[in-house]
């Protein structure tokens, strides 16, 4: 316990070093406030944007795109993954394609994704989805094609069934990197949920940081970029937690 | 068992290429959208972009940012990197503080960017660097953190110096973790510059696409979409094959043949 | 390869003459190859056949990569034979069943299980009661000396707990035939003589076929009825050997029994004239 604690307290000290250099370049004249406005100013902003219904909105719109694409990337990813680790024929279908479809720059993929469901809802979740898809796909696969051979055969001969063996054995095996996808999967939705938002968006967050980049409102933009990253933090550790539970039998959790 | 040669992987890519261009052609002349160009229409609008001298050379200007953004960012983040996974000190004080930074979209640090450092390469080159910088981290972190402690204790009994097992042993073995960071990254650094582009809309594959899009030159939007797409696709191949030479000892990730089927 | 057939041949029961001794397993002339990395293909097995009567205890003996473990899994039904054939009860084996218990070299327990959980998974699996189950799984437990880590999981456990666990959850479901891959291989020797003593007194209450794959010779003797001893790879038979040791055995009594030790040093004998290549039968 204080091994975590002082490896806490280790950690607080380049976020309060940058945070002191940064209050450092503003009182000491070396950025002007327009450029740069003093960190208690921007968390005093934070703090009461967040009080008010439009912002509260924003982030309600940004959660709902980022969840939705988000979940559909689990289940289209860990469903592809255990298919195309059990059956040799959609493996051998599926893998070229993702071969393909992974390394592609989703985020090009947008303005066709406007064209075609339109700038409303349904194009950046589609996005998010392309994007948080692969690297669920990717880790379920492999979990799921590296199950331990001798698990598969113990359940076997204990007399499981042959097509029990997928939900008895291979789903509870390859959780740890089926979940290691997860996380990865859920960092990029927010971070692709931003980015969309602010090419094109009537609201959300990264529509937020648009517009107070059009007026030159510095203390405005920091806000939304704190935000993300305040919510990225929660729903990682969130998903951390869910983690350390789920896999509390497996070594090196 | 081990997965035998079979006849056709090799064009198998090419297929799924192929395969997916066929189905967009399927899709646009049953959707018969005007927003929705067929596939051969798109194609045939590439040739327009790379005649365009001022496109081809914005998009090269973008490469060379890509590339330089790319190299700076390994040359910093595979050391720290590797330093984060031997020693429990410099992990615990990095990682809040990347905790932070990771969920914070780099291109969207764009218009803060330009606010400070000018509309020229210096910041565009910055956000690739940033955008590439953290999965390099994280792998080489964790193919340094599962380097066998043993390995490193037979190191120490040879007589190699701290530095010394860090390049002889620790840099080697974490190989090729730290090259499917890089993998990451490449593909990172393109999507970081086409959506900072995007963003500010000044010049690049990022700007050409948007303008088209503007315009309502539907056939555009989707030449460029093929044209960034090859290249992410290029980039990755290229890649994988120096990743396939350089760490040949090591099993493929993703070859791995089926435990149970 | 395919592990996952149908079961259902495998457990069909036998018409046999009462007190006659019956085969339980047949090998018939069964031979394995490997693909490996190395282009060329890699024999495991040549040519083995081999009869285990329905409640012998037969060890294997074999130096290490003679091809133990691949002869073991194909009886489990996990590996067909590149050649020949094995039966059981003089059905052809397709596959895995309930009536082959294997306990693998590998401990292969279910990480997500605790030991409880591990033990009572072929139980619940073959529809006994949770309750039930769980007393039997606990008795078992106690039995091979865990009493009191019911509830750690195997990451907490040492490589000899492990073991015991693996070993605790075959016997959970009562198969007819053991499939031991060094069961006690990863044992001190306090816990190693405790669990073969142990394994005796089920043997001879339950009278179950046993496969016991081992590099103590001392191990095969004390155990078994028949020593299997096979060449370096390829693995082919290269002697069988009947012990003929009074039962019950006691190790105190057996240890200075010349008899025993005639067994154990010719055995060790055999193994130090060194590879014999071809068939020594
Ligand atoms: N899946 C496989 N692919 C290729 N070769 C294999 C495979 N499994 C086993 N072999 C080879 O078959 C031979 C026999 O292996 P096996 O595991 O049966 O040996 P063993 O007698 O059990 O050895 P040990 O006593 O060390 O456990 C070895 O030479 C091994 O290299
Ligand atoms: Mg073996």
């Amino acid at each position: 316990m204080t091994v975590r604690a002082q490896d806490l307290l280790l950690g607080l000290v380049p976020l309060a070093l940058v945070i002191a250099l940064w209050q450092a370049l503003v009182s000491f004249g070396y950025a002007p406030a327009t450029l740069l406005p003093p960190p208690g100013l921007v968390f005093r902003r934070l703090a009461q944007q967040l009080t008010t219904l439009t912002f509260e909105q924003d982030v309600a719109a940004t959660l709902f795109r980022l969840f939705a694409g988000f979940l559909i990337a689990v289940v289209l990813g860990v469903t592809i993954g255990i298919a195309a680790a059990a059956s040799p024929l959609i493996n051998s279908a599926v893998r070229p394609v993702v071969r393909v479809l992974a390394p592609l720059p989703k985020v090009a993929l947008y303005p066709a994704l406007l064209l075609l469901l339109g700038f409303g809802h349904g194009s950046k979740i589609t996005l998010v989805t392309a994007d948080a898809l692969f690297p669920i796909l990717l880790s379920t696969y492999y979990g799921a094609s590296t199950v331990e051979q001798k698990l598969v055969w113990s359940a076997l001969a204990a007399g499981t069934p042959p097509r029990e063996v997928l939900f008895k054995v291979i789903l509870p095996a390859a959780a740890p990197s089926i979940l290691t996808g997860c996380r990865i999967g859920l960092v990029i939705s927010c971070i692709v949920v931003f980015l969309a938002e602010m090419i094109t968006s009537t609201d959300g967050l990264g529509h937020v940081l648009v517009t107070a980049a059009r007026t030159f409102q510095a203390v405005d933009m920091f806000v939304p970029l704190i935000t993300i990253s305040l919510l990225g933090l929660i729903l990682n550790g969130a998903l951390g937690a869910l983690r350390s539970y789920l896999l509390r039998g497996f070594p090196e959790v | 068992m081990r997965s035998r040669f079979i006849p056709g992987t090799r064009a198998a890519p090419w297929l799924a290429c192929l395969g997916l261009l066929v189905l967009w052609q399927i899709a646009a002349l049953a959707l018969k959208n005007d927003s929705f160009p067929t596939a051969w229409a798109a194609i045939r609008a590439i040739p327009l972009i790379l005649a365009d001298k001022e496109a081809l050379i914005n998009i090269l200007a973008s490469q060379r940012r890509m590339t330089i953004g790319f190299a700076v960012a390994i040359v910093v983040s595979v050391p720290l990197g590797l330093m984060m996974g031997r020693s429990r000190a410099v992990a615990s004080f990095f990682n809040p503080l990347l905790m932070v930074i990771y969920p914070v979209p780099k291109a969207a640090l764009m218009p803060i960017i330009m606010l400070w450092l000018g509309v020229g390469d210096l910041s565009k080159t910055l956000v690739i660097f940033l955008g590439v910088s953290l999965p390099v981290i994280y792998h080489s972190f964790e193919g340094a953190k599962s380097v066998e402690e043993k390995m490193l204790w037979s190191g120490a009994a040879m007589g190699l110096s701290a530095a010394q097992r860090m390049v002889r042993i620790v840099l080697p073995a974490a190989l090729p973790e730290i090259l499917t960071g890089c993998r990451t990254g490449l593909v990172l650094a393109l999507i970081t510059m086409v959506t900072s582009e995007m963003i500010a809309r000044q010049s690049g594959a990022g700007n050409i696409l948007f303008n088209a899009l503007d315009m309502g030159e539907y056939d555009l939007v989707f030449a460029m979409i093929i044209i960034i797409g090859a290249m992410g696709i290029c980039l990755d191949a290229m890649f994988e094959t120096l990743r396939a030479r350089l760490v040949r000892w090591s099993e493929p990730q993703f070859d791995m043949p089926l435990s149970f089927s | 390869m395919n592990v996952l057939p149908s079961r259902t041949e495998a457990k069909a029961q036998p018409v046999r003459a009462p007190g006659q001794a019956t085969a339980m397993i047949e090998i018939d002339h069964v031979s394995q190859m490997f693909q490996t990395s190395a282009r060329q293909d890699h024999l495991a097995l040549s040519d083995i056949s081999l009869t285990i009567e329905d409640g012998a205890f037969v060890s294997i003996l074999g130096p290490s990569g003679c091809g133990k473990s691949t002869l073991l899994y194909i009886v489990g039904g996990f590996v067909s034979p590149t050649q020949g054939s094995a039966r059981m009860k003089g059905r052809a084996i397709t596959g895995p069943g309930p009536d082959r218990g294997p306990v693998f070299q590998e401990f292969a327990l279910f990480p997500w299980k605790t030991v409880l959980g591990n033990v009572m998974y072929g139980p619940r699996q073959q529809g006994v009661k949770a309750a039930e189950a769980e007393a039997q799984c606990r008795a078992l437990i106690e039995m091979v000396g865990l009493k009191g880590f019911e509830d750690f999981y195997p990451k907490e456990l040492s490589g000899g707990m492990k073991q015991r666990v693996a070993l605790a959850r075959t016997l959970a479901y009562h198969p007819e035939v053991l499939l031991m891959d060094e069961p006690f291989g990863a044992l001190d020797a306090h816990t190693r003589t405790r669990l073969q003593n142990d394994l005796l007194n089920i043997w001879e209450r339950d009278r179950k076929t046993v496969l016991f794959v081992t590099h103590s010779v001392e191990e095969a003797v004390f155990l078994s009825d028949k020593v299997v001893m096979m060449t370096r790879s390829p693995g082919r038979i290269r002697e069988i050997i009947d012990i003929d040791l009074p039962r019950p055995r006691h190790r105190s009594e057996l240890l200075l029994d010349p008899r025993y030790q005639k067994y154990v040093v010719d055995i060790e004998r055999m193994f130090d004239d060194g590879p014999v290549q071809g068939s020594a039968l």
